[in-house]
Formats: C-alpha cells, structure tokens, sequence
C-alpha cells in the first residue's frame, strides 16, 4: 500500500512540474523554479555524503563555483556547448573530487566541517586572483542561450528538472544498495564499520565525490543561465547553506528529503527575500529559521513524519490487528535498503 | 596444529605509559585461548593492536600466517579475524537484519554496487540469528533490544564475514547466568564448526570452563599461561590478581 | 615578490607579534569553547563584531573610549553566551555536524541583524590616539615605529590571557574546567555540574571576544559581514595551536600574525588570506590535533 500511494505521488508531482512554467508564464516564476530545481538537485547530491554518510560538508558549493567556471570557459574559448558540457565537465570536477575526498577524508566530526569551508574559500580566492583565467572579482561572461528570449529560463528550467530526476534515481539506487548501506553504517559508527569490513575510506571519497558531482552540475547550468558569474556569487557558503538547510528540513538521509525541502525552502526564502530584502535583514530570518529548524526538527519533516504515522499505525495495531509488523516495515523498506531480488524463489 | 594468530614483541604507549609491553602470544587454530588479567594489565589494548586500531610501536602480528602489522580494520577483517567489543558497539540507528549484512570478508565491485541484500546473505542472517532467537526481531532498529539481545546481535553479526578467528571481548560483561550458558554453548558450537576463539573475559569460572588453553597479562606483558587448571594454581598468577 | 630591507622586515615582524597578540585574545575564547565542549564556534567573529560595534556606537554615540566601555560590554556578553549555550546549544546534543550548524546560523543571524541596523558601511573607532605612533629606538639605525593602537592591544592581551591563565590554574572554576576540558565523564563522577562549566565556559568564551572585540574596533575596520573573513582566521590559529590548548593559540596566533604581517609586504596582499587558509587546511589534514593536541585514532 506504502509504495503504490508513494508511486501515486510522484507522478503527480511530476506532472505538476512539467506543467508549471506553462501555466506561469511569467520569467519571474520560470527563474523561481529554475533556482528550486537547482537547490533540489544540489541537496539531493550533497544528502549523499551528508544525509546518507554523516559527513556534512558545508564547502562543497566550492564543486559549484568550480564547474561554473570551467563551463563558462569551455564556452568562451572551446565554443562547446554548456548543455552538454555541463555534465562532462561536472565528471572532471568529481574527479578533482576524488583527490580532495581522499585528502579530506582523514578528518573527522567538526574538523572535517571546516576542512570543507577552508576548501570553498580557497577555491573562492584562487577565482579571485587567477584574473587571466577567471576574469578576477568582476567575473566571466559567456554566450547567451541561442533560443529566444521569450522563453527565457524555460529550457533551463526543464533541462534542470531532467537532471533533478536523474539525481533522485541515482541517490535512491545508492541508498538501496550495499554501497549505500556501508554508508548509513560509516555514519552511525565509523569505527565499527571499519571493523566489519567495510573499506571506509574508499567508501567515504566516493560518496565525497558523487555528491561533488551533482552539485557541480548545477553549477555548470546555473553558469549557462547566468551567462554572467563571478567568484563572489559562484564561491558563496550561502549555496551551502541552502542546499543543507533544505536537506536537513525535508530529512537528512531519506531519499526524498532534500528535495521536500527544497520546494519549501526556495520559494519561502524568496519571499523572505522580497519582503526583507532589501538590508541584510533576510540574513537573519534566514539565521532564525535556521536556528528553529535545529531545536525542533531536526531530523526534518519525513522522518518525523514518518515516525508519528509507524507510531499511530502501532497503537491501532495492538486494538484492531490489522496492521503488521511486516507491512510497517515494508513502508520503511521502500525508502531503505531494498532487498536485491526477493529471497531467491 | 598450526598458529591462526601471533604477535611478536608487540609493544604500545600512550605517553608515558605502556600499555603493551613486548608481549608475544600465540593462538593455537581451534581453539579457545581465554585472555584473562587484573584491570589495566593491557587486555583490549591488545586487542587493539591486533586489529588494527592502534599502531604498534614495536613488533608485529601475523593473522593466519599473513603479515597484519599496521594493516586497517577493514583489511583485518578480510584477512579472516572479526571482534566484539566491550561495550556493545552496534550500528544503532540499522535494524536488526541491516546489522547482519553490514559486515563484509570479501569486496568486490558486485557486492559493492549490487543490490542492497542478497537473497543467499539474508538466509544465512536469518540463520545466524535463528540460533540466537532473534529472528523475530530482524526489523527492529538495534537501538530497541535489550542489552543481552544486543550482545548476541553484535556476537551473530560479526560471524557473517566468515572470520577464522574471533576475538571477544568480555562477552558475559553484565549478563546474567542462563545467557552466559548460552553465550558458551554458542561459542563451543561455533568452535567445532572450526572458529577459533580468543576471549578476554573476567568471569574467571566461565574462562576456566570454557577455554582450552589460557594466558595471563599483568601490566602489559604476559605473565603465565597453559591450560586452565595450571593457570589457576600460577603464584604469579594470584599476585597480579591480588597485588602484593 | 619583493624582498624589503632588513630594517623594514624587522618592523614588519614586531608589528605582526604585536597583531599577534590581539589575535591570541580573539581566539581564547574560542579554544577555550572547544576543549570543554568540543563546539566549534563558528559565531565567534560575529559575536567579536557584534562587540566592536558595541564599541563603535558608545564611542560615536557617547566618546566612550573602547578600553573603559569594554568593562560594561564584558559582563554583558558573558550572560548572552551563558543563555545561549544553555538554551540554545545544549538542548541539541553532541553531533558536532549539527552543533557547527546552529552556531553557523546564530552567525548569519547576527550578521542579518548587523547589516540592517548599520548598513555595509565600513566602520572603526578612530580616538585621538589612532594615528600616534610610539618609537622604539633599536640599535644607531633602527628606530621602530610602533603604533598606539596595537601596543596598546598586545599589553591588553597580556593581561587578558594572564587573568584567563590565573582563573585556570589557580581557581575552583577553573580546575572544574580543566578537569571537564580532561574528561568530562570523569569530572561528573567527582562531582563537578558539567552543564554549569559548560554554559559558564561558554560566557568566558563570549566575554574574551567582547574584550578582542573592543581592541578590533580600534585597529581595523568592519562591517556585518567581516566574521565570515575573521572566522577563517580564527579557526586557522586555533586548529594551528591546538584545539583546546591556551597556550597554543597564543603560539599559534603569534605565528600568524608575523606570517601574515611579513606576507603582507613580500606578495599582494590578495594573498596572504589564502596563507591562511592553506594553513588552515594542512593542518586539519595532516595534522588535526594541531601544535600542541593529542593524538587519537579512531577505533
């Protein structure tokens, strides 16, 4: 029953996002969506080395900022395509990755967090100072989308719902699989998991890396709808801040947290940001909230969710018998560890 | 009969003191070597050492013949030795059967991208956990079992990597009487299955019933050892238990 | 890269210690933080900036010098980190992922605050003694200029981290601190109100800022958004000198206030923040535990 109702509402979602920049039509509400599509994709990369194995990053918007650029310069100097080069490029960025993830992947608990944010200011910095490459401070321009401008940030917008898609089957396949598990186990007790078997290290910069990779892929889209970057907006720990935050308040770890999340987050800052905006008052309701959902939700809307309809469905159980044990658990199977092939036949 | 595990002159400090001093053990294959020792003489830092938790300052360690000195947990383990701990370390927030199949000998790229559980890894969890009574609550996140169930999961899970040898670390600490049979009647069924045990227990009448041969640490070296009956009657034995 | 005169160097050096010094009270607290709670405070810049434009309004608002306002702005801060801490980091537990979070957020909230109450207008505390400088004759041709305002701060900071020495080593409080900063489940056994130390450790913590806060004002100028810069410097001394170890963020702060001084004038000064974040960085790598930590390996 749990997975067909879940089925049930992701098409329906689905549907709704294909549909929604035909019915708003105007560029304010294309860019809206562009940028939830882009946190979602963000967070549901970022959810797999932060959700799925404890480690929360808040630097790797640096893998962002990276591939913003690198995009922009392939455009400029190698006439290639950002459609294509986007996610090409973002494999070169999850390779340097890998590098960073092994190097990284010595530090634990808080030094780990701010390993992360030394990386992203360093990044930051070089973005500023290699001025030959970069264009320094004032940033980097590149070719305007070839299609009109009365479409404006529709393409991007679909385009960026593809790769949403392609990044929740990627983080489910990961969180259903034996290299997911190793994961969730790295992240309730490091030590023990090496204990066991599992290689954590390796597992650790690959996780490192697959959440580098979908980030920076967003990152290379926004540089193309940009057209215009600089370090002050590719480098910032403010994207971080948004990809955690909406990860941490749709559940950080279930599949479909982040992109919860997301769709509450983005829209509601924006908001924030139009009433607020204008002095750095945002900042703080932003601080606020942020402070908010930490006290009292912080293991995020679906988990909580999820633990109060297991605990009615319990109470209602031992009066009525109808529900099992094993149908409870089967709800949680579907967002967990799935089973390869049902116990062989 | 051959060695299953050696340390040779394996030394540890932390400061200014020394937890393991140039200690050389042998564990016999098909055995039951009981570990025993007053507190701090330097049992789990042994422990330690062996599977690679600590570096070794001096000397080295041999699992199955092979060189394991400053090898990685995870390497030890798949070389064939698999431990428990002390204080019950689960993977508390993993129900249950998670907790089974968490624990890995041999990784390959299959086992690591496949599919979650295999259906052949679930029969042997169930299995395994069939023997200790826990089948009932393969769902249940480990955090919600009493702490004898938990004992037995962290026991039954470790088995699912295959080890040659098993090393325990005080098993029956804060169990009553009828699991501490239990707990010896499943470590004498494993071990005519083949495991070789090596336990660190302070129940000295379990140790003594249990184990075929037995060694005494005192401040980081080895001070006695043989079969139990020897052990007990040692002087050197009761003065690091009583001090002098 | 140009390479200055020895002279010049010389200076340079002596104005990085002196630097040095103020950095050592910025960071007191903040290490401090950690050893007992094993937080890692990342509002400790804003809550220095909140101080120095603390500093900044009674001056400008009154002629309050930042040394004389500092004895109402200390207690003050200290009360704000003790609630804090007891109301708002405790209830969350001891994931340091989440923990870094919640005081990343009370970072930007200060910062929101900040920015709309002043604006982005750069602002400092200019007294009648900004500008003066203080020679120092060293030798027939060398004559170091050194100004007021960092003397001034170096001295500060000598009394600070002496008081702060003093209450570690020779108070009630302090054992009680130190024996947390130890091993904390110890410390309870023996009897020691751990939450107390720790949201009293916080309000030392915050009170030592406030005092970093007051010399900041009078030597650079700021903002609502400078803590995101502070901070990196921040974290770069202590995780240097060893988190948790007073003696080694002076060490540390000593360091990177010459290295940061003798950069300064040999590269662009572009460079030198990245001096320390690449410090920063190596050393969590290679080196977690820092100058004067100890070492654990996980098991």
């Amino acid at each position: 029953m749990g997975r067909f109702v879940k089925r049930y509402w992701m098409f329906l979602a689905l549907a709704v996002l294909l549909v929604y920049p035909l019915l708003y039509r105007a560029p304010y509400y294309h860019v809206l969506g562009f940028n939830t599509l882009l946190v979602a994709t963000a967070a549901t990369g970022w959810n797999i080395l932060g959700g799925y194995t404890g480690y929360k990053s808040l630097g790797h918007s640096a893998f962002f900022g990276i591939n913003a650029y690198l995009v922009a310069i392939a455009a400029n100097k190698l006439g290639w395509d950002p459609l294509w080069s986007a996610p090409l490029l973002a494999l070169v960025v999850a390779s340097v990755a890998l590098v960073l993830g092994w190097i990284m992947a010595r530090a634990k608990g808080s030094a780990f967090v701010i390993a992360t944010i030394a990386m992203l200011l360093i990044f930051r910095l070089l973005a500023l100072n290699l001025k030959s490459v970069t264009g320094g401070a004032p940033g980097l321009s590149q070719p305007l989308a070839p299609w009109s401008p009365e479409l404006s940030r529709m393409p991007f917008y679909y385009y960026m719902l593809f790769w949403l898609v392609v990044a929740l089957l990627v983080s489910r396949y990961i969180r259903r699989s034996r290299f997911g598990l190793g994961l969730l186990a790295i992240r309730d007790d490091e030590g023990k998991a090496n204990m066991v078997g599992v290689n954590t290290t390796l597992s650790k910069v690959l996780a490192f890396s697959a959440s580098a990779y979908f980030i920076a892929l967003g990152g290379g889209i926004w540089s193309y709808a940009q057209t215009h970057i600089a370090p002050i907006f590719a480098f910032n720990i403010l994207n971080d801040v948004d990809t955690v935050l909406a990860t941490m308040l749709g559940g950080l770890g279930t599949v479909w947290g982040p992109v919860l999340g997301a769709f509450i987050l983005i829209p509601a800052a924006d908001y924030i940001l139009f009433k607020f905006g204008a002095s750095q008052f945002h900042l703080a309701v932003f601080g606020v909230l942020m402070v908010a959902i930490i006290l009292f939700l912080p293991r995020g809307i679906l988990p909580s969710l999820r633990d109060r309809l297991a605990a009615r469905r319990e109470t209602s159980s031992a009066f009525a018998g109808a529900r099992s044990m094993e149908e409870i658990s089967d709800d949680r199977a579907a967002d967990q560890l799935e089973v390869g092939e049902p116990y062989p036949p | 009969m051959s060695v299953v595990l050696r340390t040779e002159g394996i030394s540890k400090h932390f400061g200014g003191i020394v937890a393991v001093d140039s200690c050389t053990v042998e564990v016999q294959e098909g055995s039951i070597t009981g570990l025993i020792g007053p507190n701090g003489s330097g049992k789990t830092t042994l422990f330690n050492l062996i599977t690679g938790v600590y570096r070794p300052d001096e000397g080295s360690v041999l699992v199955l013949g092979r060189p394991a000195t400053g090898l990685e947990p995870h390497q030890i383990c798949h070389l064939g030795l698999s431990r428990t701990f002390q204080i019950t370390r689960l993977f508390w927030d993993l129900t249950v059967l998670e907790n089974m199949i968490v624990p890995v000998r041999k990784v390959g790229l299959r086992p690591l991208f496949g599919p979650g559980m295999l259906g052949s890894e679930v029969e042997r969890a169930l299995d395994l956990l069939e023997r200790v009574g826990l089948t009932h609550l393969k769902d249940e996140p480990a955090a919600k079992l009493s702490f004898g169930q938990q004992k037995l999961l962290e026991f039954s899970a470790i088995l699912m990597s295959d080890p040659d040898v098993v090393l325990l670390d005080e098993p029956a600490g804060g169990v009553n009487p009828t699991m501490i049979r239990f707990i010896m009647d499943l470590i004498r069924g494993l071990n005519k299955e083949g495991v070789t045990f090596l336990v660190v227990e302070h129940n000295m009448s379990m140790i003594m019933e249990l184990s075929d041969h037995v060694i005494v640490m005192d401040q980081g070296r080895t001070i006695a050892e043989g079969p139990p009956a020897d052990v007990q009657e040692n002087p050197l034995v009761l003065e690091a238990y009583l001090g002098s | 890269m140009s390479f200055p005169s020895i002279n010049v160097l010389i200076q340079v050096i002596v104005i990085g210690l002196l630097t040095g010094g103020v950095y050592a009270v910025m960071v007191s607290g903040l290490t401090l933080i950690f050893g007992v709670m094993k937080i890692i405070n990342i509002a400790h810049a804003a809550f220095m900036v909140l101080s120095a434009y603390f500093a900044y309004w009674l001056f400008s608002g009154f002629g309050i010098d930042p040394i004389l306002s500092m004895v109402a702005i200390v207690p003050v801060f200290f009360l704000i980190g003790k609630v804090t801490q007891h109301r708002i980091l405790a209830p969350v537990g001891d994931d340091p992922g989440l923990l870094v979070l919640l005081t990343f957020a009370l970072a930007i909230t200060l910062e929101g605050v900040l920015g709309s109450i002043s604006g982005s207008t750069f602002r400092t505390v200019r007294t009648g003694y900004t500008s003066s400088i203080v020679p120092v004759q060293l030798g027939s041709d060398l004559t170091l200029r050194l100004p007021v305002v960092r003397l001034t701060g170096f001295v500060a900071s000598f009394v600070v981290l002496g008081v702060l020495w003093l209450m570690l080593n020779r108070s009630s409080l302090g054992r009680a601190i130190r024996a947390t900063i130890q091993n904390s489940e110890a410390a309870q056994l023996v009897g020691v109100n751990i939450s107390r130390v720790r949201s009293t450790t916080f309000g030392i913590g915050l009170a030592s800022v406030a005092i970093g806060g007051a010399l900041f004002s009078l030597i650079f100028s700021f903002n609502g958004s400078s803590h995101v810069e502070w901070i990196s410097k921040m974290l770069a001394i202590i995780v240097l000198g060893g988190l948790g170890s007073l003696p080694g963020a002076l060490i540390a702060a000593l360091i990177l206030g010459v290295a940061e001084a003798v950069s300064a004038v040999t590269m662009t000064t572009y460079i030198s923040p990245i001096v320390f974040y690449l410090i920063l960085f190596l050393t969590l790598i290679l080196r977690p535990q820092g100058l004067m930590g100890a070492k654990v390996r996980e098991g």
